[in-house]
């Protein structure tokens, strides 16, 4: 939150309105949309379905701060991180990076805001051209981008080494004779090079051993006060993004199921799958006192996005599920000042309600059939950031109560 | 901590001075030659071929050097009443006046044609090299990279081209460029000449075409592509600074294979009759040479043996640059 101190110091953004609570993004992601058409084989290749690998996400990244994007193999966070440094180009949705709407620019006009994206990838032994010098491949922004003279070019390559704690005297050196670590540190030198206002971190780490990662990790978090970058983290690895990340994004199947700090998020997760994904990590301290904590088994496999199921996504695997399930996508409900969900009985592991709390704010009943004479409630939804008002689970709860009517009593139990 | 600059100086300081300023890099490139070097066979094969491509830019000083003349016989002094030459073999026994004999019927000198036919054949070989390889490059380049329809179309103009019967489209297309551009006798020179490069480039390109496409649709998804598209390198510098690079092996591989088939191609066609016109080939001379070849088998081997060590030095110097350039095959 230091950062909002910060926002007025920054001329450049001034059509950028600051409205809401002072904290000002520097990415803010709408309803965004990523579908990968699937060929038939043969001569004439007609599109027969698409991938729905991102399909609506909204979250916002604020200045200097960092967003973790987390969900298991094959969710679309990936995808994402392509998608806002304009690797693949969107379906749909808004991208707007300082109130700048980057996600239709064209390669041109996308080049001058490369110098303020960047991205460090997730495989250092591919991320790095092998018959490339250290010095030419950190060189190479600056090369582009003509930031520095040619002349100065290999001095700033060494400064760039040292911020990332290498010898700058290896600059002619090549990829193959670094570790797995030294390497990522040349991926983030390189990144660096252009000094930019958001990095997109596609897990950093996750290709490096444990003793690395914390290095690593330290070093981004070094940068990230000394240079005041923004950072979308996406990881698999919920240890990091918890070190790392105040804010936090847990996806499944191309969806965002629960946005929220990292404390309600650790601690009091509402979203089924995100206690699921919390109660699989391993914890030294309980197994040292011999406790063990209930672990969530899904059942099951992640299903296809090229054909989802219908409604929430995760009903497949939910111990929760029911038919409103099914017929109803639950909305993704702001019930906290930061805290965003999207389940039909959203609440804490075992507190869970028994009828859903989503009725009145889609204006169903509990099987998910229209109700008439109720509206859709009139939030916007797809808000990429956190509104000033909210409606808590309590109230949630309460409103849609109304709306369960008679038939509460024939639900099978 | 561990990771700092300490860790990568102590690997690097057995082996290089420690007061060495400067701690160059060892590309792959440069791994790759350094294996080359230490391979024996490469370096005799590298001498032979060295030494013919010294033959074919020095054979006027060559000739001269040995006093000989290309194209100089004159039928009626220089051959007998059964059109054998008057000096050497196959009547006669060596004489420096012609170390390789004198032609039948014509009395042109053999050694002149020899010194001469390796400047041809050597210089088809490397044109045509050259032309199929920026030729297939290029080509494999664009429809790696480009994916899509425009990948679709190229990859099926490589096919049609792999489907022509070489000796066949060989046969019938030089004839109809000769025929066609070469009207006058100087003309017929050039578009002989050009005939063949045209025939032997455009029907081998597209293997190296093929390999290219491969090798690029498989770097193309490496993260150090995207990484360079992040940064905004524009496509033209991805493809020949980023990924060019990278297939460098197959490249060399396949040009160090591609000589000496172009070798041989060039006197197997200059046999059936799709030649230079009026310069002295291998081809040609073997050619005429297999008439005599039970009365003056002199005249037969020269060429024969030229072509053979040439391409046998050719081959084995290929084969041991795939080898250095394979990493699966690290000594």
């Amino acid at each position: 939150m230091s950062s909002m101190t910060h926002s007025g110091a920054q001329p450049q953004v001034a059509t950028a309105p600051n409205t809401d609570r002072g904290g000002e993004p520097v990415l803010e992601v709408t309803n965004l949309r990523k579908y990968f058409p699937v060929k038939s084989s043969g001569v004439v290749r007609r599109t027969i379905g698409q991938v729905q690998a991102v399909d609506g996400i909204s979250f916002q990244v604020p200045k200097g701060g960092s967003l973790g994007l987390v969900g298991e193999s094959g969710c679309g966070k990936s995808t994402t991180g392509r998608l806002i440094t304009r690797l693949w180009d969107p379906t749909s949705g808004s991208m707007k990076f300082e109130g700048r709407e980057i996600g239709n620019l064209s390669n041109r006009q996308m080049l001058p805001l490369r110098k303020e994206i960047q991205m460090i990838f997730q495989d250092p032994y591919s991320s790095l051209n092998p018959r490339h010098t250290v010095g030419s491949i950190v060189g190479t922004p600056l090369r582009v981008h003509q930031v520095v003279p040619d002349r100065q070019r290999l001095d700033r390559v060494k400064e760039l080494l040292e911020v990332v704690g290498l010898n700058p005297e290896h600059y002619n050196r090549y990829p193959n004779e670094f570790s797995g670590g030294q390497r990522q540190r040349i991926g983030i030198a390189r990144a660096l090079a252009l000094q930019p206002k958001l990095l997109v971190a596609d897990e950093p780490v996750s290709a490096l051993d444990v003793s690395i990662q914390a290095q690593v990790v330290n070093l981004l978090q070094d940068l990230q006060r000394e240079f005041d970058i923004a950072f979308l983290f996406i990881a698999h690895d919920l240890a990091v993004v918890r070190h790392f990340c105040p804010d936090v994004a847990v996806m499944y199947l191309g969806k965002i199921v629960e946005i929220t700090d990292r404390e309600t998020l650790y601690l009091r997760p509402h979203h089924p799958y995100t206690q699921a994904l919390l109660s699989a990590v391993p914890d030294v301290k309980q197994a040292a006192i011999g406790g063990r904590r209930e672990r969530i088994r899904l059942e099951g496999d992640v299903p296809s996005p090229v054909n989802p199921p219908s409604g929430c996504r995760f009903r497949t695997r939910c111990w929760m599920a029911q038919d409103i399930c099914a017929k109803q996508e639950p909305p993704l409900l702001q019930i906290g000042p930061r805290h965003k969900v999207a389940c039909h009985f959203a609440g804490e592991h075992g507190a869970m309600p028994t009828s859903p709390i989503t009725l009145d704010a889609l204006g169903v009943d509990q099987n998910g059939d229209h109700v008439s004479g109720e509206t859709k409630s009139a939030e916007d939804l797809n808000a990429p950031g956190f509104a000033d008002t909210w409606t808590d689970l309590e109230s949630h709860k309460k409103s849609s109560e109304r709306l369960v009517g008679d038939h509460i009593a024939d639900r099978p139990q | 901590m561990g990771i700092g600059p300490t860790e990568t100086v102590a690997d690097h300081a057995a082996d290089t001075p420690a007061t060495a300023q400067e701690i160059a890099g060892r590309s792959p490139t440069k791994i790759a030659l350094d294996r080359l070097r230490s391979d024996k066979i490469a370096m005799i094969c590298l001498g032979i071929v060295v030494l013919f491509v010294l033959i074919a830019i020095f054979a006027p000083l060559l000739t001269r050097l040995f006093g000989v003349e290309l194209r100089g016989g004159v039928p009626i002094e220089d051959t007998k009443a059964d059109s054998f030459p008057i000096i050497g073999p196959p009547d006669y026994g060596f004489t420096w006046e012609a170390p390789f004999g004198l032609a039948p019927t014509t009395g042109d000198d053999n050694l002149a044609e020899w010194f001469y036919g390796a400047r041809t054949s050597l210089f088809v070989a490397t044109v045509a090299t050259l032309v199929s390889t920026v030729i297939g490059i290029i080509v494999g380049l664009l429809a790696g990279f480009s994916r899509g329809w425009l990948d679709r179309v190229i990859t099926f103009f490589i096919d049609v081209f792999l489907s022509l019967p070489f000796i066949l489209v060989a046969l019938a297309l030089s004839p109809i460029i000769v025929s066609r551009f070469g009207a006058d006798a100087a003309s017929l020179e050039r578009w002989s000449m050009f005939s063949l490069l045209f025939v032997l480039s455009a029907l081998t390109w597209m293997t190296l075409a093929r390999l290219i496409r491969g090798e690029v649709l498989s770097l193309r998804e490496r993260e150090f592509v995207q990484a360079a598209r992040v940064i905004g390198v524009p496509t033209r510098s991805i493809l020949f600074r980023e990924l060019l690079p990278n297939i460098i092996a197959p490249i060399v591989v396949s040009i160090s294979l591609g000589l000496p088939t172009f070798v041989t191609a060039e006197a197997g066609l200059a046999y059936l009759g799709i030649g230079v016109a009026g310069i002295p080939s291998w081809g040609q001379t073997v050619n005429r040479a297999v008439d005599y070849f039970s009365t003056y088998p002199v005249y037969l081997y020269a060429p024969v043996i030229g072509i053979t060590v040439l391409v046998i030095a050719l081959n084995l110097l290929g084969d041991a640059v795939r080898d250095a350039f394979d990493p699966k095959t690290r000594r």
